[in-house]
């Protein structure tokens, strides 16, 4: 399956599209979006990039939503651009690259390159969001801003995961890992996520979300026992291909009363394993929506190709 | 072209069909109600309709068709694999079920049987010409796109194979496209294509099976190119048209397109067709929409903009009374283009404009002596 759906709100800020030509009261106050026509010119990115520049202010958009830059499936999103432009971007908090449905580039076809130069940058950005992990690469670095890390994949690979975890991210409150499946390139097994579940890589994290997982039953095995969950708000492992045994082992696993919310939406659970999560949790908001059937070629996490 | 009938007595339809395909059974009984609420309402002056039905198969082997003083309705030949073995002609090996095979003999036959219809001297409410064009997606491609009707582009290159078909993809600077053969129906055959490099993504409701492939009534990914090529091969003898990639707008997280069915040149019935795979067409198992959220999405601007479209398009065939256009919005709502126009597209149980469902609409039109749009004289 695929996305399809685009955001409306983007790091709190109303979501315009640079297409339909708006002029908003504040253009500091929204999120632009960027989406360009299917196999559009490379010179159509700049254009449009300059065009958001022209409109949102001399410290330019405070948040920026790339969906398709020209040619997704064919080249990496042309970082350098951004880059060459840091300066007029000065108001930049929140950016996300690549949100773009199944049917303008699947997910596993959005081609990245290295979004190392993207943060250093922009020592002030507070959101990263990346749709696809076709290609991308990431050097660990520090990098004080940043809030919320968002990595979207049908298969995140296990190499990513590793640079992610080696960041030295000091107010890191917000991750959220796509880990996908093994055949579009999510290798990555429970033991990749040690750095991140021991508590020890980002010190100040509330939110984990480990989510499209093949191998949800694994991770769920491995939150239960996790040092880090003591310290959560909110845990997420929705869209993955969780069932009565990966649940049973977390319900088994250390407490987690504490948590505001527990996403567990998308999930191969019984009805009655789903129902006892939902009492042995009193006082967590938890989600057992979108309940999914086992086929006969077996179960499908919510977001591959 | 003179009016249909002098709107008294009973009109007679003899409808060419296959008897038990429910499509006839539906507008039997529609004409039935609508010819009975005419006389309610009207009383003796409006005319009765009465329905007979020519079974396809007998057009195709005993050349038994409605004559002269007969309004003749032409339903689809689909969906019965006797008159499908008749369509592909004397000799043809019996198709196994769900089997992909002899799309263009099948579309000689219908030819060959619509002219038998068309000898036979009746009146007839879709034209032989019009179900052919429509049927002949490249020509009807080519027709929709000289009047001025937006669609994807298709590649003008010859696709003849696999080979052939990255080379016409690769000359066009396409990297994704729809690859349909040229006389199927509905979803059969088609496949969302996409190439990069050496890496090949083919989402379809084809399964191949040894040398044969099969419509399936589920979606399949093929990631192999060999598998891809093997059933491109496979489908290319019998015509195959290809279309850029054209990104549809989504709603609720699910692709969606419409089948507005024009009756008599008023677009009214619309179906929202929503699927999470490319392949949007209603039988694939996908779920129906709501067309008034999709109104909504769209805004009142693009939805007028669309169903002018539609109206286009069924001016271009001005002596059929329906006609079936799947239309597309674009991503992000922007713009809409045709997918294709469907000569047999009016099955849509269930929905109803102004009262009445498609074939009730139909035999209204029929029994107010309807004659063609703009051809009346």
């Amino acid at each position: 399956m695929s996305i399809h759906d685009y955001l409306t709100t983007f790091a709190g800020l109303p979501v315009v599209n640079l297409s339909d030509d708006p002029r908003p009261d504040d253009p500091a106050a929204v999120a632009w979006r960027i989406d360009l026509e299917f196999e559009a010119e490379e010179s159509a990115f700049v254009e449009a990039l300059d065009s958001v520049l022209d409109r949102a202010g001399p410290a330019g958009p405070t948040a920026l939503i790339v969906g398709e830059w020209g040619s997704a499936y064919d080249s990496g999103f042309p970082t350098d651009v951004l880059v060459s432009r840091a300066e007029r971007l000065s108001g930049l908090r929140a950016l996300f690259i690549g949100e773009m449905s199944g049917e303008q580039c699947e997910i596993s076809w959005i081609q990245h390159g290295d979004i190392t130069p993207i943060l250093a940058a922009f020592p002030a950005l507070e959101h990263l969001w990346v749709r696809g992990s076709e290609g991308l690469e990431l050097t660990p670095l520090r990098h004080e801003g940043l809030r919320e890390l968002v990595l979207q994949s049908g298969g995140l690979p296990a190499e990513v995961i590793r640079a992610v975890s080696t960041c030295d991210l000091p107010n890191l409150t917000h991750l959220e890992l796509w880990l996908g499946v093994d055949n579009y390139g999510g290798d990555a097994r429970a033991d990749d996520l040690t750095p991140i579940l021991s508590g020890r890589a980002f010190p100040a994290l509330t939110h984990l979300g480990l989510r499209n997982a093949e191998i949800a039953e694994e991770v769920a095995a491995a939150v239960a026992a996790a040092p880090l969950v003591a310290r959560l708000t909110s845990l997420d492992l929705s869209l993955g291909v969780l069932g009565d045994t990966g649940a049973e082992t977390l319900l088994a696993g250390q407490p987690l009363t504490h948590l505001k919310s527990l996403d567990l939406s998308h999930h191969f659970m019984s009805t009655e394993m789903a129902q006892r999560v939902v009492d042995e949790l009193p006082g967590v908001a938890v989600d057992v929506s979108d309940q999914q059937r086992e086929e006969e070629w077996g179960r499908y996490t919510a977001v591959s190709e | 072209m003179g009016p249909l009938h002098r709107g008294l007595g009973v009109v007679r339809v003899a409808v060419v069909g296959n008897p038990s395909n429910r499509r006839v059974a539906r507008f039997q009984a529609a004409a039935e109600r609508v010819g009975a609420a005419e006389r309610a309402g009207a009383g003796e002056r409006a005319a009765g309709l009465s329905v007979e039905v020519w079974p396809w198969h007998d057009v195709l082997s005993t050349g038994r068709v409605p004559g002269a003083g007969r309004l003749v309705r032409i339903d689809s030949p689909g969906e019965d694999a006797a008159v499908d073995r008749l369509l592909r002609g004397p000799g043809a090996p019996a198709a196994e079920h769900g089997e992909i095979l002899g799309l263009a003999a099948a579309f000689g036959g219908l030819r060959d049987g619509l002219a038998r219809i068309e000898a036979g001297g009746g009146t007839l409410l879709n034209q032989p010409a019009d179900i052919l064009a429509m049927t002949d997606k490249a020509r009807c491609h080519a027709m929709l796109e000289a009047a001025g009707i937006p669609v994807p582009p298709a590649l003008t290159t010859p696709v003849s194979d696999y080979g052939s078909l990255l080379a016409g993809m690769r000359e066009a600077g396409w990297g994704r496209v729809f690859v349909k053969p040229a006389y199927g129906s509905s979803a059969s055959g088609v496949i969302a294509l996409a190439v990069h490099g050496r890496r090949v993504l083919a989402i379809t409701s084809v399964e191949l099976s040894g040398e044969k492939i099969f419509n399936s009534l589920r979606v399949r990914r093929y990631e192999n190119a060999s598998e891809v090529a093997a059933i491109v091969d496979r489908l290319a003898p019998d015509g195959l048209h290809v279309e850029r990639w054209y990104p549809k707008a989504s709603l609720g997280n699910r692709v969606l397109d419409l089948r507005v069915v024009v009756i008599a040149g008023e677009p009214r019935h619309t179906v929202v067709r929503t699927s999470r795979s490319p392949m949007t067409n209603l039988h694939l198992g996908n779920a129906r929409g709501d067309v008034a959220a999709v109104r909504a999405a769209a805004g009142e601007t693009a939805w007028a903009r669309a169903m002018r479209t539609c109206a286009e398009v069924a001016r271009l065939f001005p002596r059929t009374l329906h006609v079936g256009v799947d239309l597309m919005f674009r991503a992000g709502w922007r713009g809409h283009a045709v997918a294709e126009v469907n000569a047999f597209g009016d099955l849509l149980p269930g929905v109803v404009a102004d009262g009445r469902d498609t074939y009730e609409s139909q035999a209204a039109a029929i029994v107010n002596g309807w004659a063609g749009a703009a051809c009346a004289t």
